[in-house]
């Protein structure tokens, strides 16, 4: 802590000196210290927090007190070293009446989804963004939703309506022949590919795609808003599955209970430490089976072979998991200091079931590479395609399997340990390919993984002989202090899945705020798939792995 | 070999029909054709492809519908004709009406100069080969007619890659199919080597001619290079995986077929699937002898080789993914063209030599 | 405010037969029942054993539909395993998910554009009441309230088993040529040019084209209550059982 904290107190002198007038107070957040900057020089702060090694901003969120609104960034320091592991926030207040912030979305790139969300949710503007609209509701809509003053009975109205070629002034200046013709197609919100509901504005010119656009929005199910109407303890654990609901929700559990676990100062006991990680490594099993089916859905278009190997093994993670927690899908097992049960009797008999999997699991994963890696075609689709550099990657804040796709090691449950993981022996997995095809084996790589830290668990768990204690003594209310955050984050299997949650000491959080991995990851989109082709375009968005309860929320 | 005309002629021990005769026999050899054609179809797309596609990723597919889900057949027939016709507003309604009969005529017809062996072909003209490949290459004709008359932004990306990749594979298929036909007169003693019924004919002895060699004579195995070619040109021509990209299920939503319903839909459904059977076909005729086989009749052997063809191109189906439009053109320009003409002068090489 | 009065569809599913089960041949043969009720009773089957449902995955609840079409559990088995892309040659509508105020008029115009005879099975707890996301400011509340719904699956999610039994439950009652219910409808979805005038063509006279579909969203409960009492409409009938869950 100590090296941390000389680190905070050097970068903190260095931007006095560097900007005079920028820093107004420092506040103590529970992860961090928080830099209270002048609203409007808030961009050169974090261009100075940038250069001296915070490269990853991991969200932007707006809070609503009685007299200012804040904007709240949350900055991490990516490294593959684990002792250089950091974070810092910065705060910027914003006036009551008109607020107001300078935009950082041009020092990170990846800021201009998440300060348009700010606007949309809490009507926070950000001074000098290229693009001040709504994201997640329509642009029709009144009033800002997490605003305590927003009248939820007023009538809205929305539409249904065409859209133009976004880019066709760019082009209309150049009269001649040799003026590029261009073709504006609307990809979803129904549309085999995109696995959900996402709308791409894509702008083709033969066959390559020369703009998209992601509109999303569609899945947006006010969750952050009904959270902050329900109590920590037990009301706000359903939610969580339903984010990522691709069978990850024991991982969306984990973040909630980590982020109010450290606020509300709740201890766990190892033994439900050693369950939690069990779960959450079937969860993440399960998640990229999907991925990696999906994505062969996308270059095949048709219900093919390895999709359907993939759900098979997806079955038998479900039913694991159902024994666990009594549901197939939305697990709502974990609980504040632990979790709900114990695991199910006849335990042997269970762990047995985990053996046959993982024992089964190697001759599956090869099976799997042969039909991936093995098939000539496929090879030549997926190579090559949907280059992500690593350092555009860190712009945007993308992180997990893309990120590791791109040959960057960032994985939370190395930097910043949580649950079990500490005492159990695995490897993070990357590939420097930066394509389709190194996101896809970075997931079959961690299904190896996390097959490895299952057994681990499965191991430590029959040989315990120590109180088999599944949840502390939590008090009847959690109520954090009145004015305490924090921002914790998890590995999710989209990737780095974070909480902020800001605590008005009653029963109810004062705002949560969830930093979706699939909508920073979304966010860099475009990069990915501008001068693709439109069949690539699709491969990118399968390999991308998005799920748009994470992104909309 | 002889057509059905002459067939039914020798059994009646007549020399010549009157024209009108002729003609009603004609249409009777027509019929029957046609009728096996769409029997097969109706087979093999809407129950046999799903118990096949079910059984390669593991699954049943209809077993509760009649006996092994047979009964979808007529299920799936039925609905799909009673569903009410939606012709959408701004389509280009003559071309759009007209393209899904047109489809299914085309390809249809297309089977007259098959030589189904046991007397089953309609017509044998002297360049059978010529017309069954330009009927190949008429099944575009209707797509693009779907494509351009929808109205619909993925029904015109379908249509533009279908010109792209017919255009792209024309040369190919035509040339590939050529390479054998200096084989047929040779083997065949022939004057007309075009005529379908010579080159089913050519296939018949051993192979290249040699006694008592226990392989028969099929160009697959006299001309495998032309034969493999072949079979890619044609998976292209009509458009079948992995060179779907007209359809492109995941990226054009259904492609040029975006737009049609119900009985519009049954019609292009039944084109698309009787062209599978149309390339299996030609491949039996051409490279694999035909109605040659022992025991079972002719004709019966004719179709058990075009149901493998189908098996073969269900397979790819279901475990090889779709390519990209420019690796596709790329294949067809920068490779099978040069390759099939290459193989074209080295037939007329080595036959050259021989003579 | 509110506009209740009921929409085009509402009104012709009200008759003795569902005119999803009628067609041209019965209106011809109109005169003699024994050809039309045994027309009908073959008609019936075709339609109740062959289903082309429509591949639309909204959330959570399109990954247990994705279970149910793939290995364990096959749908197909039922004949109704064919998922078409485009809207055009599909019949059934599975519409898995929450829907809000931004997707729903895509929903409606994707309902729209099946032919019919079309059925819709609700899966999961959003689409009968906006589920666990009820109270949400932009969730619409169930899809009833905009779009007829044969069979609902109760469920969040709902078991592969459990969507299987509604679909085998929609079967059934299309063997048996029934009915489905009129929908109650809160959430007008409309072309702008329909709306009265003063009410929400004003909002988007400069912006938009006559034919654009805009919906009205209201939150509050008590608004919808008052206009269901006022319309008299025929209740929704209760869901049916399911298994599992």
């Amino acid at each position: 802590m100590s090296v941390v904290t000389r680190r905070h107190e050097e970068i903190q002198e260095k931007i006095e000196n560097e900007l005079p007038d920028a820093i107004l107070d420092i506040e103590e957040h529970q992860n961090a210290p928080a830099i209270v900057a002048n609203p409007s020089r808030v961009d050169d702060v974090v261009r100075v927090l940038k250069e001296n090694g915070y490269n990853h901003l991991s969200s932007v969120s707006a809070v609503e007190y009685e007299n200012r609104y804040e904007s709240v960034y949350h900055l991490r320091r990516i490294t593959d070293d684990r002792e250089d592991f950091d974070e810092i926030n910065v705060v910027a207040h914003a006036d009551r009446d008109e607020p107001a912030v300078q935009t950082v979305s041009n020092v990170f790139k990846g800021a201009n989804w998440h300060e348009r969300e700010a606007y949309d949710l809490m009507g926070v503007r950000y001074d000098d963004h290229p693009d001040m609209r709504r994201i997640l509701l329509p642009e029709t809509w009144n009033g800002h939703p997490l605003r305590e003053e927003y009248d939820v009975d007023q009538p809205q109205y929305t539409t249904l309506e065409a859209h133009a070629n976004p880019i066709e002034e760019r082009y209309e200046v150049d009269e001649d022949e040799s003026a590029l013709d261009t073709m504006f197609i609307n990809i979803g919100p129904h549309h085999p590919a995109t696995h959900g509901v996402l709308h791409l504005k894509t702008v083709l010119d033969g066959e390559v795609v020369v703009d998209v656009e992601p509109d999303i929005g569609y899945l947006h199910r006010c969750e952050e808003y009904l959270c902050e109407r329900l109590n920590y303890k037990y009301q706000i654990m359903p939610y969580p599955d339903r984010w990522d609901y691709i069978s990850a929700g024991m991982i969306n559990e984990m973040s909630y209970a980590r982020c109010i676990e450290e606020l509300a100062d709740i201890d766990v006991p190892e033994y439900a430490q050693v369950i939690r990680t069990l779960a959450q490594e079937l969860s993440r099993i399960a998640s990229h089976m999907l991925a990696v089916g999906t994505f062969a859905l996308d270059l095949y278009g048709e219900l093919n072979v390895i999709f359907m190997y993939a759900f098979k093994d997806r079955e038998i993670v479900q039913e694991i998991l159902e024994d666990l927690s009594g549901q197939r899908l939305m697990f709502n097992y974990l609980r504040l200091g632990g979790v709900s049960y114990d695991l199910p009797e006849p335990r042997e008999e269970w762990f047995e079931k985990i053996r046959d999997f993982t024992e089964e699991l190697p001759e599956k994963m090869k099976e799997y590479r042969t039909l991936l890696e093995g098939n000539e075609l496929l090879m030549k689709r997926a190579e090559g395609t949907g280059i992500l550099e690593p350092e555009v990657a860190k712009e945007y804040g993308c992180t997990g399997p893309i990120l590791r796709g791109s040959g960057v090691g960032y994985d939370v449950r190395e930097v910043d340990p949580y649950s079990y993981y500490d005492e159990l022996d695995w490897d993070v997995v990357t590939k420097d390919g930066c394509d389709n095809l190194s996101r896809v084996q970075v997931r079959l790589g961690e299904v190896e993984q996390s097959a490895r830290i299952v057994e681990q668990c499965v191991d430590i768990l029959e040989d315990w002989d120590g109180e088999q204690e599944i949840q502390s003594r939590v008090p009847r209310s959690v109520s954090p202090p009145a004015g305490t955050e924090n921002y914790t984050a998890v590995e999710g299997a989209k990737g780095e899945l974070g909480i902020h949650i800001v605590s008005d000491g009653t029963e109810q959080p004062h705002r949560l705020k969830i930093r979706s991995p699939c909508f920073s990851n979304l966010s860099a989109f475009s990069e990915l798939a501008e001068g693709e082709y439109l069949a690539d375009m699709i491969a990118t968005l399968g390999s991308l792995d998005l799920v748009f309860g994470e992104v909309d929320r | 070999m002889v057509t059905f005309n002459d067939a039914v002629a020798e059994f009646f021990g007549v020399e010549e029909f009157s024209p009108l005769v002729e003609f009603a026999v004609a249409l009777v050899g027509a019929v029957i054709v046609g009728s096996i054609i769409l029997t097969i179809v109706g087979v093999s797309a809407v129950w046999f492809k799903r118990k096949l596609n079910a059984r390669l990723g593991d699954r049943i597919a209809v077993n509760r519908v009649g006996p092994a889900g047979l009964f979808i057949m007529p299920a799936d027939a039925l609905k799909l004709l009673s569903k009410e016709v939606v012709v959408p507003e701004g389509v280009d309604r003559a071309s759009y009406l007209l393209a899904p009969i047109l489809a299914a005529a085309a390809v249809i017809a297309a089977f007259a100069f098959i030589p189904f062996g046991s007397g089953l072909q309609v017509a044998d003209p002297e360049t059978g080969l010529i017309f069954a490949l330009a009927f190949a290459s008429l099944g575009a004709i209707p797509i693009v007619m779907a494509g351009y008359s929808s109205k619909n932004k993925y029904s015109f990306l379908g249509f533009e890659r279908e010109v792209a990749q017919a255009i792209a594979y024309e040369i190919p298929l035509v040339v590939s199919a050529l390479a054998i036909v200096p084989l047929v007169a040779y083997f065949g003693d022939t004057d007309t080597p075009l005529r379908m019924s010579e080159i089913v004919a050519a296939q018949q002895g051993p192979l290249l001619g040699i006694e008592g060699l226990p392989v028969p004579n099929w160009f697959l195995f006299a001309q495998p290079i032309a034969a493999a070619l072949f079979f890619v040109a044609i998976l292209a021509e009509f458009s079948r995986n992995p060179f779907d990209l007209p359809e492109a299920g995941s990226e054009l939503v259904a492609g040029y077929l975006t737009e049609y319903g119900g009985v519009n839909f049954v019609l292009l459904f039944l084109a698309e699937f009787a062209a599978i059977f149309f390339g299996g076909a030609l491949f039996t005729a051409l490279f694999l002898g035909g109605g040659s086989g022992p025991f079972l009749p002719a004709a019966v052997w004719f179709l058990i080789k075009m149901f493998a063809f189908y098996v073969v191109v269900q397979w790819l189906r279901a475990t090889v993914p779709r390519v990209r439009i420019d690796q596709l053109l790329s294949l067809g320009w920068k490779y099978m063209l040069e390759l099939t003409f290459l193989n074209l002068l080295l037939t007329a090489g080595v036959l050259w030599v021989v003579l | 405010m509110l506009d209740t009065s009921k929409t085009q569809i509402s009104e012709r599913r009200e008759g003795d037969v569902d005119p999803r089960m009628n067609s041209k041949l019965r209106e011809m043969f109109g005169s003699l029942p024994i050809v039309t009720t045994s027309l009908d009773k073959v008609m019936n089957w075709a339609r109740a054993s062959s289903m082309f449902p429509f591949q639309f995955g909204i959330a959570c609840c399109s990954i247990e539909m994705m279970h149910t079409v793939a290995i364990k559990h096959d749908m197909d088995r039922f004949g109704a395993g064919v998922f078409r892309n485009s809207p055009r040659q599909a019949d059934l509508m599975i519409v898995p998910g929450t829907i809000n105020a931004k997707l729903a008029p895509r929903v409606k115009r994707l309902y729209d554009q099946i032919p019919e005879p079309k059925f819709v099975v609700s899966m999961g707890s959003c689409t009968i009441s906006g589920g666990p996301f009820q109270e949400g400011y932009c969730v619409v509340k169930g899809l009833e309230t905009f779009a007829p719904v044969d069979i609902h699956v109760p469920g969040c999610p709902p078991r592969p088993e459990a969507l299987l039994y509604g679909v085998m439950k929609m079967q059934e009652k299309i063997k048996r040529g029934e009915s489905s219910p009129v929908t109650v409808k809160p959430y007008e979805i409309r072309e702008l040019q329909d709306w009265d005038r003063d009410e929400v063509a004003d909002f988007f006279e400069d912006e938009l084209e006559p034919d654009t579909l805009v919906m009205n969203y209201t939150h509050s409960p008590e608004l919808r209550e008052v206009s269901e009492v006022e319309e008299g409409v025929n209740p929704t009938t209760p869901a049916e059982p399911t298994e599992g869950d």
